[in-house]
This record gives structure tokens, sequence and C-alpha cells, in this order.
């Protein structure tokens, strides 16, 4: 249904839809999306300035507070950054308990978001299923780390704490229940009518715009994009590990969940398979405080997609300048590009469609947009500025 | 004329207590106060079976089981703070949730409860219901359009939407069990089944079936809750409602309850029956229950369908459904 006249709808920072302030402003001809205009910023919380005057140490507990979900593919990223620019490794050991913890962790992200999503368009029950089983993987985290959210595994040059022989089995009947879960899970979402009314063809993304557009993660496999950083550029023990990329060639909100859904169940094999194929040893070198001068970048694939982390180093026991580029930042053109064209009413299912996480890509930047001029600011002057 | 003081003052009396007896059954039973009574009720066994089907506990503290929960929700919500908009259209704001408490409460009075018979009864009461749910979603329309709010706005356009989808099949629905009892008087359709011990829904289950999907529609229950889409439109068009009149709100939402399962149980169900020594208004109240529950069942297993998905849907299937069972109710099926 179109009108012929655009109205501007504004979409946050505040609605129930957004779990994070962010503002998007719409552009709506009758029932369709004709415009989008995202406006980031809302969440700012100046982390990588935040890096520059911690100690590397303490750096590994400000990585891991830059996410509350996906919290471990920070660590990971950062200390294999650091690991990089000190030229030391990781015992093998280590790496595969990092593998464990990653995939344990993809599955419990990828478990809230099928919740959310369900919530999105009204399917409270599917919701609070998914969610219940859930805290199977939260339990887990609690037996391997003392935590449920920050669990706080990984150090610079391995991690801190050992997967004990007694707990495997533990995490193995975890995985087996899983498994019987998400096959059934997987088979409501394809079975269900009215789940397949409000996800197929909606939200749609050509594989040929995901790429162009720079998607990651999820939403670009959901386009029929085989692309993974395990695969593509293995770290951690990935490269010893045998699984596939899930991709689904869908390009719509349904294809998402389902990409997600077997991507759990694939996460499960490979825990599977690192707790049985995982070497003896140490779990840790250590390390100098002071980190000798250079440059490097970090990948990660985190639950959300692939995760950069740059770090600069100048020799002294802080960085010099550190950066992060969150999955969702990625995500951002191509999720304008899914919301053009969409119903008012499916907004929030195909936002909620690539798993934004704004608080962990909020960036900012003074700009005016009449003159397109750029500036920076002082603590100082930003801090006159709030007083005027 | 032959009346003597005695007679008069015997008539007097009598009148007197008739009077009595028919404010204490407006007022109390099967009024007004066990009305109310039921409906908490039934928002309790709606919100613990929801619930306990989603694995969750539901109201737990108040009273045995959070029996009392509802209740204590009303009364708290008397207390708060009762905010009006700026730019809202005073009157109305304040009128439309007086109306949505008021008009299935009504409307309650014409379906039998306690006996066969109910409080008000008279030929062609069902068309008054379906004129008292028409006017209903008017309400909800007036408190939408009132409060000024874009969601407000939107939730009350989708809700006018919507009526136009569940309306026709209701009425048809409606119309099924008059026409197999040859009365539209909902009492006497309750009669005409006990009496030819039959129910209808035996008879006419497509009727039945369409009746309980646009009840779901009326009641905004998933998967038709779209005028009240939380994460699209906030509360919908309750959103700018607040302490006592949100009270009221919730209280009429529970009277429709109430109303939709009581208008199943008499339609299709053969409403309160007296069953060995059992009195008619637990029969009616195991009925109801039933129905509530599947509601209940019924709204916990779907997703949210769009606004134009719920209307098209309605006049593809439903409406054609709904007119097929009238034309076998006249070819002689089903009465």
């Amino acid at each position: 249904m179109r009108y012929g006249s655009i109205i501007k709808v504004p979409f946050g920072p505040q609605h129930p839809a957004l779990k994070e302030p962010e503002n998007f402003m719409f552009e709506i001809d009758g029932e369709i999306v004709v415009g989008v205009h995202p406006r980031i910023g809302y969440n700012h919380r100046g982390i990588e300035k935040a890096f520059e005057r911690r100690t590397y140490l303490q750096n590994i507990y400000l990585a891991e507070r830059i996410c509350g979900i996906c919290s471990d593919a920070h660590t990971t990223c950062y200390t294999q950054a650091i690991e990089n620019l000190l030229g030391v490794e990781a015992p093998p050991r280590a790496r595969y308990i990092r593998v464990i913890i990653a995939e344990l962790e993809r599955i419990h992200s990828h478990g809230l978001w099928v919740g959310i999503a369900a919530h999105e368009i009204g399917f409270d029950t599917l919701f609070m299923y998914v969610w219940r089983d859930r805290e199977v993987v939260m339990d887990l985290f609690e037996t391997l780390s003392g935590n449920r959210v920050h669990y706080a595994m990984n150090t610079i040059g391995g991690v801190r704490r050992d997967i004990p022989a007694d707990t495997v089995p533990k995490i193995k009947h975890g995985m087996d229940f899983l498994e019987k879960r998400l096959k059934y899970y997987l088979n409501v979402v394809q079975n269900e009518q009215t789940i397949l009314k409000r996800t197929s063809g909606v939200g749609i993304l050509k594989p040929k715009d995901a790429v162009e557009l720079c998607a990651v993660g999820p939403t670009l496999r959901a386009s029929g994009v085989k692309n993974d950083v395990r695969v593509d550029d293995p770290y951690a023990a990935y490269d010893e590990i045998p699984f596939n990329v899930v991709t689904h060639d869908g390009c719509d909100v349904l294809s998402r969940i389902i990409v997600r859904c077997e991507e759990m169940l694939e996460s499960i094999n490979i825990i599977r398979y690192a707790l049985d194929n995982m070497p003896e040893g140490m779990i840790r070198v250590r390390v100098p405080m002071a980190v000798p001068p250079g440059e490097t970048v970090s990948r990660v694939e985190a639950p959300r997609g692939e995760l950069i982390h740059y770090a600069k180093s100048n020799g002294t026991t802080k960085p010099e300048r550190y950066k992060v580029r969150s999955p969702t930042l990625g995500n951002i053109p191509a999720l304008c590009k899914m919301l053009m064209g969409a119903h008012v009413a499916d907004i929030p299912i195909v936002l909620a469609g690539i798993d934004p996480c704004f608080a962990c890509m909020d960036r900012m930047t003074f700009i005016d947009d009449k003159t397109n001029k750029k500036w920076v600011w002082t603590m100082q002057q930003l801090r006159r500025k709030t007083r005027k | 004329m032959g009346l003597d003081h005695a007679t008069i003052k015997e008539k007097d009396k009598k009148m007197t207590t008739e009077t009595f007896l028919i404010i204490l059954q407006i007022l109390v039973f099967p009024g007004a106060f066990f009305l109310f009574a039921l409906a908490f009720l039934y928002e309790w066994v709606d919100r613990k079976i929801l619930a306990r089907i989603q694995s969750r506990y539901g109201p737990l503290y108040t009273g045995p089981s959070g029996i009392l929960q509802p209740l204590a929700d009303f009364l708290k919500l008397l207390s708060k703070e009762d905010i009006v908009p700026m730019a809202a259209d005073k009157i109305l704001f304040t009128l439309a949730p007086v109306f949505y408490a008021v008009l299935p409460l009504t409307t309650l009075f014409i379906v039998p409860v306690a006996s066969q018979k109910s409080l008000v009864m008279f030929e062609g009461d069902l068309i008054f219901v379906m004129f008292t749910s028409a006017l209903m979603i008017l309400t909800v329309f007036i408190a939408g359009y009132s409060s000024t709010s874009r969601f407000s706005l939107i939730g009350g356009v989708r809700a006018a939407l919507q009526m136009i989808g569940f309306e026709i099949p209701i009425s048809l629905a409606m119309i099924g069990p008059a026409i197999a009892a040859g009365s539209l008087s909902i009492s006497n359709i309750v009669q005409w089944q006990q009496t030819s011990l039959q129910w209808t829904v035996w008879l006419q289950p497509i009727g039945f079936a369409v009746f309980v999907v646009c009840s779901l529609a009326e009641m905004e229950f998933v998967p038709f809750d779209i005028p009240e889409a939380e994460t699209e439109i906030v509360a919908g068009w309750r959103t700018e409602f607040s302490g006592r009149k949100l009270a009221l709100l919730r209280l009429g939402r529970d009277l429709e309850l109430v109303l939709a399962s009581a208008l199943l149980t008499s339609l299709y169900l053969a409403g309160p029956q007296q069953v060995w020594l059992i009195p008619p208004v637990v029969t009616f109240m195991i009925k109801t229950a039933f129905v509530v529950l599947m509601f209940s069942l019924l709204r916990a297993i779907f997703a949210r369908f769009r606004i134009d998905q719920m209307v098209s849907g309605m006049w593809k299937y439903l409406v054609p459904l709904a007119i097929l069972q009238v034309i076998l109710i006249q070819l002689g099926i089903g009465r």
C-alpha cells in the first residue's frame, strides 16, 4: 500500500524493540519503508581511549567488557593481537580451550538471538523455551569459569583456567541435551506457519549486495556467501578441527534464523571434537609486561560476524592506539538495504535480524552536516560545551 | 375497588422483596460482583496456564498460587498516579476506559450465567451483543485517537482495521446457532440446546472454530495482538493510559475474556446446565474455564500476524468458512 506522500517516522533511541539506544529515521510511504537514515552514537563509551590509559594486563578485563554477550570473542581477539606483537604463541591446550569457550559462547549468543527474534514476531513461547535451554550453556560457563557472563578465561599467552577431566562428561551431557532441543527448534522454525509468514521473504539481502555492503557473519552467510574467519584465516585451534561453514540461500530473515540454528549444531560438534582431541600440556606462557613497538591486526569470528582489533604499541606497558571494529558496525549498511521496501510492522524483526549489538559498535565524531566540516575536541573543550 | 389495606400492604411487601431480589441479582449474584470475581479469576487462570505452557511460574505470591494477583494488580493501579497527556482530548480520554469496562459488563447481563435465563432477556438480544462488540472496538479506536500519541494512534487504527477482518465472520458464527434454535435470544438458544439434548458445537463445528478464532482477534490475543504489538508500537492503543484508567482498561479486558467464553459457552456448549445435583452456575464455570484454557493454549502456540496478513487471511479463509456453515445449516445439516 503506497499513498505517494512520504512521512518521516523516528525509531528509537528509546523503543521497546531496541534493547540499546540507537536512532533510525524512516521515510515511510503508506506502509512501505522508502528511506532509512541510521544515526549512531547514543551509547558511545570511549573504550578505545580507555585502552590507551591502561596496561596490557588491565586491558584484558576492559576488552571483556566491550560486549556483554560475546565477551570471549573480544578477549580472544585482544590477546591474539598482543601475542602477535610479543611474538609468543599460546600453548596447544590453551588454543583448544579457547575454541571450546568460543563455541559455547556462540551457542549462548545465537540462542539468545533466536529468543529475541521470536519475541520480535510475538512468539513468546518459543522465546521462553529457547532461553530456558540456553541456561544449560550458562551453567556450563559457571562450572568452567565461575562466571556466567564475563568468563575471564583468556589471558595474554594462553588461558587462565584449565578444563579439568571431570567436567568433560558434564559438557558432553549438556551438548547432547542441546542437540536434541536445537533439532526440535529447527523443525519448529521451518514448519510453523505463523513464523514462516512473518519471516520468509522479509528483509531480503541479495548475495551481491551483501558482499558489496560488507555484511559479515551469519547475515552474510544467510545470503549464501561462504565466509568465515574460522576457515579463511584460522586462529586458535580451528585449523585442526573439521567443521562446515553453514550457509543458506534464502537471503531473508528466515534463513538468518536457520543459519544460526544450524551453526549452533555445528558448534556442538566442534566442542565434542575439541574435548576428545584436546592435547595435554600447559595452558599459558609467561609474557613480559612491556610490549615491543609494532602494530598488528587480529581477526576473530565472533557470534555476530567478523571482529577486527587493531593494536599499535610503542615499547611501554600501555598501547599507543587501539581500535575495535565490531561486527554490528559492518552490518549497518546492509541493514539499511534490507529495510528498504519492508513493511512498517516488519521493521523490528528485520532490525533484530542482524543481531545488533549497538553498544559494542558505537562510534562518534563531531561533524557539521551542512558544511561537512569535522573536528576533534579535547576533554576540556567537551566539558566546557556541556556546561553551556 | 376491592383491594383492602392488608392486600395492598401484602402486595407492597412482595414487590419490595422482588425489587430487592432483582437489585441483589444485578449487583451481587449473578451480576456485577460475581462477574468481577469471575473476571479476576479467569485472568489468573489465563496467566497461570500461559505461564505454565511457556515453562514459567506465573503469578505465585498473592494468595494461594497467586490467585489474588489480578485483584492486587487492579488495586495497585487504582492507587497509582493518573497522568493525562497534555495534548490528549481530555473528555474522550477519560470516558474511553469507562466505556471499555462497562460495555462487556452490560453485555454479560444478557448472557445466561446462573440459570437457563439471563438477567435481562428479550427477543433479539443476540443483535445487541453484536452491536456492543462493535462498540467496544469503536471505544478502542477512540481511546487510541484521543491519547494523541503516535503509538496509540497506530494501535487504534490497527484495532479498527482488525475489526473489518473479524466482524463479519463472528456475526455469521453467532447467527448459526440462532438459525438452528429459531430464536434471536441467547437464553432461548441455550434452552433449545438443553431441551433438544444436543450441543451446537457438535452440529456446527465450523461455526465454533470460526467463533474461537474471531474471539482471539476480538480480545487481541496472539496471533492477533496486532493493535498492541509490544515490539512494534509499545503498548498500542493503551500506551498513554495509567493509574485508574489503566485499571479500568484491564478490568474491561478481563470482562471481555469472560464475555467471550460465556458467549461461546451459551451459543455452542449449551450454557449453564443442571446436571444431577450440580447447580447450573458450576457447569457454566467449568465450561467457561475450559474455553479460557483453550484460548490460553491457542495464544501460546503462534507468532503474531502482520495486519495486512490478518485482514486478508480473515477474508480469504474465515468469511467463506462462516458462509459455508450458514449454507450447510440452510441445507438442513446442523440444525
